[in-house]
C-alpha cells in the first residue's frame, strides 16, 4: 500500500496555486509501507527532467511535506524517465535572463532548496539513472549517498564551464568537500561528464548496481544503515586537500595553467577556480554566495551567451530533420571506397557506432594500411577507456577490407573518399552505380570538387550526395551534408539522419565550391601565406589568431592538413573565385622542396619530436618575397584575416550555399574550431558592428588590395546598420 | 533442381603460414573469421538466410569452445543463425561440407557456410592432472598455511608442459605419433627415402608453378587487432601461403635427419605436411536455392563415403574411403579427372597408390577382386599439396575441395575426387562435379 503525498500538497498548497498559473505536477513522492519516502522527477510531455523556476518550488513545497510527516524514514530521490535523471537547469532561463537581480533569485531559490535536502532529519539517496549532469548532479550532492546505475546512459558530471558559468546550486562548494578539492577542480574546469564507473572511482558516487534493482539496492541500504548515511567521515586525503594552505598551492598553480590554456578567453575557469579554492576555506554559506555572485557575473558575459548558443545550435543539429521523413530505419552497412586517412577514419567511425564496413581500395598494400590505421584508432580507444577491448575487438570485426570488386546491393550508403581527382571519382562513381543496388546512396566525401558534376557521371544523380567529414575523422564533429543540383531531398534527409547515427552533427549545404567550411577558411589561410610572403613572421601571424581564440594559427593548421592537400584546395577554390582569391606561390614552393608539412616533419614548423615551443622552421625565410607586410601589428594581421572570413561567411549566406546565419557560424565553430566564445564569424561580425567593419575594409580594398572589398550582402547591411541575427533570438 | 543436391556456390581461403610465422598470432576464431566475412563480402549474400554454419576444427580454442559460433558472430551472421564446430579430425573440413549435405536430406536447412579453421600455432601447453590438481589446491587454500602447504607440494616436473599438438597427433589407442604410422607404411610397402623426397620436391614444384592460380581462392589477411592475445599489436598485410619453398632438390631434403625414427626412418619434416595455420570458407546450399538465386555454383557435391580402417595405419584411409565411395557412387578413379589426396606424409601417399592399384589388398581388405584404380600423377594433386602448402588439420579437407573446383573450373573438367588419411584410422573421399551449362 503506498500512500500518494501529492494530492495532499495539492489540497495543501490549493491557494497559493491558484494565484500562480497552474503548473503541472512535475515530481512525485510516495511513501511505502516500509516509511521510505520516493520523490520522483517525471515532468510530463517531455523526455527530460530539468530545473526551472516552477520545478524548484515544487520540489521545495514537497520537501515541506515529506519533512512534516513523522512517518518518513528516508529519501530517495529517483527520474521516472528512460535514460535521463536530471539534465540540470533549463539553459534559457539563465540565458534569457537580462536581469541579473532575476536570476541571483533563481540561483539562491535553487541554493536554498538544495540546502532544504542537505539539512533533512531523515537521511536521502540519489538513485541515479540516465544523464545527471548539472543542477541534477547538484542534488544529489545535497544527498547523504549516491548510488548510479551501470547503464551506457548514465553520465554524471558539472559541465557549466563548457557553457561559460559554474556550478552555482552547491556543485562548486558540496563537490570538493565530497571527493577532494584537485579531483573536484578536475571535474569543474574540465566541464567533465562521466561514465559511471569513472564517477565512482572519483568518489562522485558511492556504488554502482543494475538498473532493474536500482531502487530496491536504495531502499534496503536506506533500511539497512539509516543514521550511518549520516554521519559519514570525511576521508582523510579529502580533508588534507581541503586545507587552507593547500588550496591556496593549488590555485597558484592552476592559474598560469589556466590561462595558458585559454588566453584569458574563458573567464568561467579562473572564476570557477577561484570560486572553489577560495570556497573551501569559507563556511557553507560564505562559499554559496561567492558561487551565486560568480554566476550571475559570469551569465552576463557574451562569452556565456555565445556558448550556451553554441550548445543549443548542437541540440538542433542532433535533431535536425530535413525535406521528407524517411523513417527511422538506421544504416545498417556501409562501404567506404578508398583506404587512406580519411577512409580508415570514416571506417573506423562508423564501425564503432556498429554499422558494418566494407573497406575497399584497389591496392591491398593501402588496404592494408587502412586497416593498420583503424587498428591502432580502436586500441588507442580501448587505452581511453572509450572502447572495452570487446567493444575495439567488435568494430574491427564489422570492417570487412577488400581489394577487389564485390557486389555492393545490400550496402546502404556507399562513401567514395578517394584521391580527389574528378577524372578517377567519376570512373569510380560509374562503376559503383553499376555495383550498387537501386536503393543505394552514392556519397562523396570530396572537399572540394562539385557533387553535382560527378552526380551526373552516373545514372542515379538524385541518389547523389555529398558527405563531408572533416580530418581527423574521431575528433571532428562536424559533417556537411551537400545537396547536389538533383540530389532528392530523400536522399538529403537520409544522409542527415545517417550523419546524426554515425553521432556527429550535420550541416547542410548547397554543392559550390569549397561548400561552407573551407570556403570560408579558404580566403583566411590564402591571405595567411600572401602575408607571410609579405614579411609577417609565421609567429606573428599564428599568434594573432591564437590571441583571437582560434585553436591554432593558420600556418600551422596548414602544416597539420598538410602544405599538398591545403595547395590543393586553395587552387580548387581560387580557380571559381578569381582574382578574388589567388594562391600564394609559397604553398607551391613548399611543395616542391618537399616540405609537406606534419607528413613530412618539415613545413612552416618542424615537427620532430621536440618541444612545440619555438619551433618555427628556420628554413622558410627564404619564401617571404616582400615587406610590405613586416610591419603589420598583430591587431592589423588579424583583423584582415578575420575580415576575409566574415566576408566570405556572408557571401555564402548571399549565394545560399546555406540558409541561415546560424548554419554559418555552427559550421565554422565545430568544423574549423572557430572561436566558440565569439560565437562564429557572422556573431562576431554584429558584436563589432557591420558597418565598422565594412569601413575598415573599404579602406584596405582602396589601398590596392581588392580582396577586402566587402560583398554587396555586407554593404547593404553597413548601409542599412542591420545585424545577421535579430536582437533578441538565441 | 534437386532440393537435397549440395552445390558449392564460392570459397574463399586465407593464406596457410607455416606455424610460428606470419599468422600465429590470430586464433582459430579470427583466421576463420576473416574467411567468412571475405566470403560474405565476395559473394554478396545476405547473411541473414543462411540456415547454419559449420565449422571443422580439430584444436579448439580455449578461449573460443565451439569456434563455428564464434567465427559466425564474429563475421557478421545475424544471432538467429546457429553455428556448430564438427571433428573428424583431418577430415574436419570435409565433415563440415558433408554434415550440410546430411541436413539438406534431412530437411534442415538449405543454405549453409561450412569450412574448417585451425592455429597451430595457439594449440596451448598443458600442464598434467598432477600439477593442475595441485594448482586446484592452491586456488582452493584459504589460510598463509594451508597456502604454504599447497605451493610446498609443487615439484619442479610438475611445471614441464605437455605440448598439446605433439598430444593431438598421437593416436590413443595405437600409441602411435601420425609420423610413426607413416613410418610403418614406409616400412611395410618398401617406399625409400629417395621415393618419398622426390614426391615432397613435386609438390613445392607444382605449388610454386601454381602460384597465380592459387592466388584466387585466397583472400589477404589485413592487420587486425587483436586485444587479448597480442596486445593490440598488428602485422603487415599476408598475401600468400609462405610454405611453397624454391630450389627444394633431393639433395637438400636428403640432408634432413629422420623425425620419428634416428636411426633407420625415412620420414623427415621435408617429406611430411607443414604444421600450418589457416582457414577455409565455403557458401553452400541446395542446387535448387542455387537456381533460385541465379548463382552458378563452382561445383555439386554427388557422392561422399568415410571408412575405418587400421589406427596404426591411418594413411591408408584413402584406399577404404575411395573404394566405400564407388559403392555409392558407382564411379571409379577413372572417371575423375582430377584427383587429391591429401599429403599428410609423402609415404602415406605413396602406400595409397599402391594399395589402390593392388589386386592383392583389394582382394584381402577390401572384399573385391579387382584393384579399385590406377592414379597417374598427371591427375594426382596437380596444384602441389600439403607438404608444400601446410595442413591446418581442420582447415585441409575444405582446402581440397575449393583448390580441385576451382582447377576443375580452369580445365574445363567435370569430375573430381578429394580424398583424406584420418588421424585414429579413417578415411574421407568426396566426389565433386562442375555443374554442366
Amino acid at each position: 500500500m503506498t500512500t500518494t503525498l501529492e494530492c495532499e500538497v495539492t489540497r495543501e498548497q490549493a491557494d497559493q496555486m491558484t494565484q500562480s498559473p497552474i503548473t503541472p505536477a512535475l515530481i512525485r513522492s510516495e511513501i511505502t509501507d516500509d516509511q521510505i519516502c520516493v520523490v520522483t522527477f517525471d515532468r510530463p510531455d517531455s523526455a527530460a527532467n530539468i530545473f526551472d523556476r516552477g520545478a524548484l518550488e515544487q520540489l521545495h513545497q514537497q520537501l515541506d511535506s515529506i519533512a512534516a510527516d513523522s512517518r518518513v524514514r528516508g529519501i530517495i530521490f529517483a527520474s521516472g524517465k528512460k535514460s535521463i535523471f536530471i539534465t540540470g537547469a533549463d539553459l534559457h532561463s539563465i540565458s534569457k535572463c537580462d536581469d541579473p537581480r532575476e536570476l541571483e533569485a533563481l540561483i539562491h531559490l535553487g541554493q536554498t532548496v538544495f540546502d532544504r535536502i542537505a539539512g533533512l532529519r531523515v537521511p536521502t539517496i540519489a538513485a541515479i539513472h540516465g544523464a545527471c549532469v548539472g543542477g541534477g548532479y547538484e542534488l544529489c550532492l545535497a544527498c547523504n549517498y549516491r548510488i548510479a546505475t551501470f547503464d551506457k546512459a548514465t553520465k554524471i558530471g558539472l559541465p557549466e564551464t563548457q557553457l561559460g558559468i559554474l556550478p552555482a546550486w552547491g556543485g562548486s562548494t558540496r563537490l570538493p568537500r565530497l571527493i577532494g578539492l584537485p579531483k573536484a577542480l578536475d571535474v569543474i574546469l574540465g566541464g567533465k561528464t562521466l561514465a559511471p564507473k569513472q564517477a565512482l572511482k572519483l568518489g562522485m558516487v558511492d556504488e554502482l548496481v543494475h538498473r532493474e534493482y536500482l531502487l530496491d539496492y536504495a531502499r534496503s541500504v536506506l533500511l539497512k544503515s539509516n543514521t550511518k548515511l549520516m554521519r559519514r567521515k570525511v576521508p582523510l586525503m579529502v580533508r588534507l586537500s581541503n586545507t587552507r594552505i593547500a588550496a591556496r598551492l593549488i590555485s597558484k598553480k592552476v592559474q598560469p595553467q589556466l590561462h595558458k590554456k585559454t588566453r584569458g578567453h574563458y573567464p568561467a575557469l579562473p572564476k570557477a577556480l577561484e570560486v572553489v579554492t577560495e570556497g573551501i576555506t569559507r563556511s557553507f554559506p560564505g562559499s554559496l554566495e561567492l558561487e551565486r555572485r560568480a554566476i550571475v557575473e559570469l551569465a552576463q558575459s557574451s562569452t556565456a551567451r555565445n556558448l550556451v548558443r553554441v550548445f543549443f545550435l548542437q541540440e538542433r543539429a542532433k535533431k535536425l530533420t530535413v525535406g521528407v521523413d524517411t523513417g527511422k530505419t538506421p544504416v545498417r552497412h556501409v562501404a567506404v571506397i578508398g583506404a587512406g586517412v580519411m577512409g580508415a577514419g570514416i571506417a573506423q567511425w562508423s564501425a564503432a557506432r556498429e554499422i558494418q564496413v566494407l573497406l575497399r581500395d584497389v591496392n591491398p598494400e593501402q588496404v592494408g594500411k587502412g586497416m593498420s590505421s583503424i587498428a591502432k584508432l580502436l586500441q588507442e580507444g580501448v587505452k581511453r577507456r572509450v572502447f572495452t577491448p570487446v567493444e575495439a575487438r567488435a568494430a574491427m570485426d564489422r570492417v570487412v577490407p577488400m581489394a577487389a570488386d564485390v557486389p555492393l546491393r545490400k550496402v546502404d550508403i556507399i562513401i567514395e573518399a578517394a584521391v580527389e581527382k574528378m577524372d578517377l571519382k567519376k570512373q569510380i562513381f560509374r562503376r559503383l552505380d553499376e555495383l550498387a543496388g537501386l536503393k543505394t546512396i552514392l556519397a562523396t566525401n570530396t572537399s572540394a570538387l562539385s557533387v553535382s558534376e560527378l552526380a551526373a557521371a552516373t545514372l542515379r544523380p538524385e541518389r547523389v550526395v555529398g558527405i563531408h567529414f572533416f580530418n581527423p575523422v574521431h575528433r571532428m564533429q562536424l559533417v556537411e551534408v551537400v545537396v547536389g543540383k538533383q540530389t532528392s531531398p530523400e536522399v538529403v534527409s537520409r544522409a542527415v539522419r545517417f550523419v546524426q547515427q554515425l553521432g556527429k552533427l550535420p550541416v547542410v549545404v548547397n554543392d559550390s565550391p569549397g561548400f561552407l567550411v573551407n570556403r570560408i577558411l579558404m580566403p583566411y589561410l590564402i591571405e595567411a601565406g600572401h602575408l607571410f610572403e609579405n614579411g609577417a613572421s609565421v609567429e606573428n601571424i599564428d599568434e594573432s589568431m591564437l590571441e583571437f581564440g582560434m585553436p591554432m594559427g593558420p600556418l600551422r593548421l596548414i602544416d597539420e592538413v598538410g602544405v599538398d592537400v591545403s595547395n590543393h584546395v586553395a587552387e580548387t577554390i581560387s580557380a571559381h573565385f578569381s582574382p578574388r582569391l589567388r594562391t600564394p606561390s609559397v604553398l607551391g614552393s613548399m611543395l616542391n622542396d618537399g616540405l609537406l608539412g606534419r607528413k613530412s616533419s618539415r613545413g612552416y614548423y618542424l615537427h620532430d619530436k621536440k618541444s612545440r615551443g619555438t619551433d618555427v622552421n628556420p628554413h622558410v625565410d627564404k619564401y617571404q618575397k616582400g615587406t610590405s607586410a613586416a610591419a603589420l601589428s598583430r591587431d592589423e594581421l588579424r583583423s584582415r584575416m578575420v575580415f576575409l572570413m566574415i566576408n566570405e561567411a556572408a557571401r555564402c549566406l548571399e549565394e545560399g550555399v546555406v540558409s541561415e546565419p546560424a548554419d554559418v557560424d555552427f559550421g565554422m565553430i565545430m568544423g574549423t574550431g572557430f572561436a566558440p566564445f565569439r560565437g562564429g564569424p557572422l556573431r562576431f561580425a554584429d558584436e563589432v558592428g557591420i558597418p565598422q567593419i565594412a569601413e575598415e575594409m573599404y579602406k584596405l580594398a582602396h589601398k590596392g588590395e581588392a580582396q577586402f572589398a566587402p560583398c554587396r550582402l555586407l554593404e547593404l547591411m553597413a548601409a542599412r546598420q542591420e545585424k545577421f541575427y535579430a536582437a533578441t533570438r538565441i | 533442381m534437386s532440393a537435397t543436391r549440395l552445390v558449392i556456390v564460392d570459397g574463399v581461403r586465407t593464406p596457410f603460414s607455416k606455424m610460428g610465422t606470419d599468422l600465429a598470432h590470430l586464433g582459430a576464431d579470427e583466421l576463420g573469421r576473416i574467411a567468412v566475412s571475405a566470403l560474405l563480402a565476395r559473394t554478396g549474400i545476405d547473411p541473414a538466410i543462411i540456415d547454419e554454419v559449420i565449422f571443422g576444427c580439430v584444436a579448439q580454442p580455449a578461449d573460443a569452445a565451439n569456434v563455428a559460433r564464434v567465427i559466425a558472430l564474429r563475421a557478421g551472421i545475424p544471432e538467429h543463425v546457429p553455428a556448430i564446430t564438427v571433428h573428424r579430425n583431418c577430415a574436419s573440413g570435409c565433415e563440415a561440407i558433408t554434415q550440410a549435405q546430411e541436413k539438406m536430406l534431412a530437411g534442415r536447412g538449405s543454405i549453409f557456410v561450412v569450412g574448417g579453421t585451425e592455429s597451430m600455432s595457439q594449440v596451448p601447453l598443458l600442464f598434467t592432472m598432477r600439477a593442475a590438481q595441485k594448482f586446484a589446491k592452491l586456488s582452493r587454500a584459504k589460510s598463509m598455511w594451508q597456502r604454504i602447504g599447497a605451493m610446498a607440494a609443487f615439484r619442479p616436473s610438475d611445471f614441464t608442459p605437455r605440448i598439446g599438438l605433439q598430444l593431438g597427433l598421437t593416436d590413443p589407442v595405437c600409441g602411435l605419433n601420425m609420423g610413426e604410422t607413416a613410418e610403418v607404411l614406409a616400412r611395410e610397402f618398401g617406399l625409400s627415402r629417395e621415393l618419398q623426397d622426390a614426391f615432397a620436391v613435386e609438390s613445392h614444384a607444382r605449388a610454386l608453378a601454381a602460384r597465380d592460380k592459387i592466388a584466387e581462392e585466397i583472400c589477404p589477411v589485413y592487420p587486425t587487432l587483436n586485444v587479448e592475445r597480442a596486445r593490440g599489436k598488428t602485422s603487415g598485410t599476408v598475401m600468400e601461403d609462405n610454405g611453397p619453398r624454391k630450389d627444394q632438390t633431393l639433395e637438400i631434403l636428403g640432408k634432413l635427419r629422420p623425425v620419428f625414427e634416428k636411426r633407420t626412418g625415412t620420414v623427415t619434416a621435408g617429406n611430411s605436411s607443414q604444421i600450418t595455420d589457416g582457414a577455409v570458407a565455403l557458401l553452400v546450399m541446395t542446387e535448387q536455392k542455387a537456381t533460385e538465386m541465379a548463382l552458378t555454383p563452382l561445383g555439386i557435391l554427388t557422392g561422399y563415403a568415410y571408412a575405418g580402417c587400421d589406427p596404426t595405419r591411418m594413411g591408408l584411409g584413402p584406399v577404404f574411403a575411395i573404394a566405400k565411395a564407388e559403392e555409392v557412387t558407382g564411379l571409379t578413379t577413372d572417371h575423375a579427372d582430377l584427383i587429391e589426396i591429401n599429403e599428410a606424409f609423402a609415404a602415406q601417399v605413396l602406400a595409397v597408390l599402391k594399395c589402390l592399384r593392388s589386386d592383392e589388398f583389394a582382394a584381402k581388405f577390401l572384399r573385391r577382386s579387382r584393384h579399385v584404380g590406377k592414379i597417374s600423377k598427371e591427375r594426382l594433386n596437380v596444384n602441389g599439396g600439403a607438404i608444400a602448402l601446410g595442413h591446418p588439420v581442420g582447415a585441409t579437407g575444405a582446402r581440397l575441395a575449393l583448390t580441385s573446383l576451382k582447377e576443375l573450373a580452369r580445365r574445363q573438367a567435370k569430375r573430381a575426387l578429394v580424398s583424406l588419411c584420418v588421424g585414429g584410422g579413417q578415411g574421407a573421399a568426396l566426389w565433386l562435379e562442375r555443374p554442366q551449362l
